[in-house]
């Protein structure tokens, strides 16, 4: 991934997604997300065997959605970790209102824009709270994949000062995904 | 614990496969707090290529069927030539091929205990059908009769496999052999 923005490979994976949309392929779409499917799962569910069900409930979910002929104005990717998130949610509190609603989230995502409904939830979302210079370091690291030697010549900082940034942005991350 | 998301992560974005299931048991009792911040990474950055084995993993949970007999039939192998395989890569009796099919079988459609089968079997699986059999064989589906959820998409193989052991009964009731210890363990 070194040498492309994040952004850029939303950008193409966005495209090869509305391909396949456009080809029929909505098998071989969802499939191309089996992986991220099973390893957000996997992060949050356990034992094995319930992290595959989950996982294998949002590909039934998504797969019906697409086979029943419903489009997004949303990247396919925002619907796909949408309905990963909910499913995961689902299973630690099994009720009704989840399914509602992601029902809804669907309903609007295939009526109204990505601008007239959330941020895309790319790499900056993830960066959220932090100050600028931690999201410079998370951003180098993690996007840019840098050494820790190489963020701090590229920062004008000494090593350990980018070291303690990039704990600090660690540590605002732990606290929000808590 | 940020040790370890800052090697997942590294490793992530340079096109590699970590395995989520490997951090969090790195992770210990932090585990929990690990899989939450590794969820949201994954959720940020650009989704990794998914693998032929986890597409063969989620077909199998998806169609309530065996993934190993699966990723044979995508290769399009007869059960034979993983037996042939096995009694030859093994140096076993080719006598007791018979044998070794019967625990084959079992194995692959779930019926065998994955858990105390010999690394040297999964050895030769993995060489013969080009792929991690040991970590598919995780996932053993419910016995037909047993699936709550159906899935849309056409079966494509119906009635692939019976989940009646073939392995003689009778053997249980003689002294194990290699073959026995292969796959059932010490």
């Amino acid at each position: 991934m070194p040498g492309l923005t994040t952004s850029s490979m939303h950008d193409a994976r966005d495209a090869e997604d509305q391909r396949l949309l456009d080809a029929g392929e909505l098998s071989l779409l969802v499939e191309s997300y089996y992986g991220v499917m099973l390893d957000r799962c996997r992060a949050r569910v356990w034992p094995e065997a319930d992290a595959i069900g989950v996982a294998a409930e949002v590909a039934i979910r998504l797969l019906s959605e697409l086979k029943r002929g419903r489009r997004y104005r949303v990247p396919f990717r925002v619907v796909v970790h949408k309905v990963i998130g909910w499913k995961i949610q689902e299973h630690f509190s099994p009720a009704r209102v989840k399914e509602v609603e992601l029902e809804e989230w669907l309903q609007e995502a295939s009526t109204e824009s990505q601008s007239e409904l959330e941020p895309d939830a790319g790499f900056d979302a993830l960066l959220e709270g932090l100050t600028e210079l931690e999201q410079e370091v998370l951003r180098l690291r993690y996007a840019d994949d840098l050494g820790f030697q190489e963020i701090a010549t590229k920062l004008d900082k000494e090593p350990n000062a980018v070291h303690q940034i990039h704990h600090r942005a660690l540590t605002k991350l732990r606290g929000a995904a808590a | 614990m940020e040790l370890l998301f800052d090697e997942f992560a590294t490793r992530y974005v340079r096109g590699e496969h970590p395995d989520v299931r490997e951090y969090l048991e790195r992770a210990g009792p932090e585990r929990e707090e690990l899989g939450r911040l590794l969820d949201r990474f994954l959720e940020a950055v650009p989704a990794r290529a998914t693998s032929e084995e986890e597409i063969v993993l989620m077909q199998a949970r998806l169609e309530q069927q065996p993934p190993i007999l699966l990723l044979r039939l995508r290769r399009k192998l007869g059960r034979e030539a993983v037996v042939a395989a096995l009694v030859g890569q093994l140096r076993l009796d080719p006598g007791k091929s018979d044998k070794v099919g019967g625990y084959y079988h079992d194995l692959e459609v779930g019926n065998l205990d994955p858990e105390p089968v010999d690394r040297r079997v999964w050895d030769v699986l993995a060489d013969v059908l080009e792929a991690n059999v040991r970590g598919l064989a995780v996932f053993r589906p419910e016995p037909p009769g047993m699936t709550a959820s159906a899935y849309m998409r056409e079966p494509t193989m119906p009635a692939l496999y019976e989940r009646v052991s073939v392995f003689p009964e009778e053997a249980n009731a003689i002294e194990p052999d290699e073959i026995d210890v292969l796959f059932l363990g010490p």
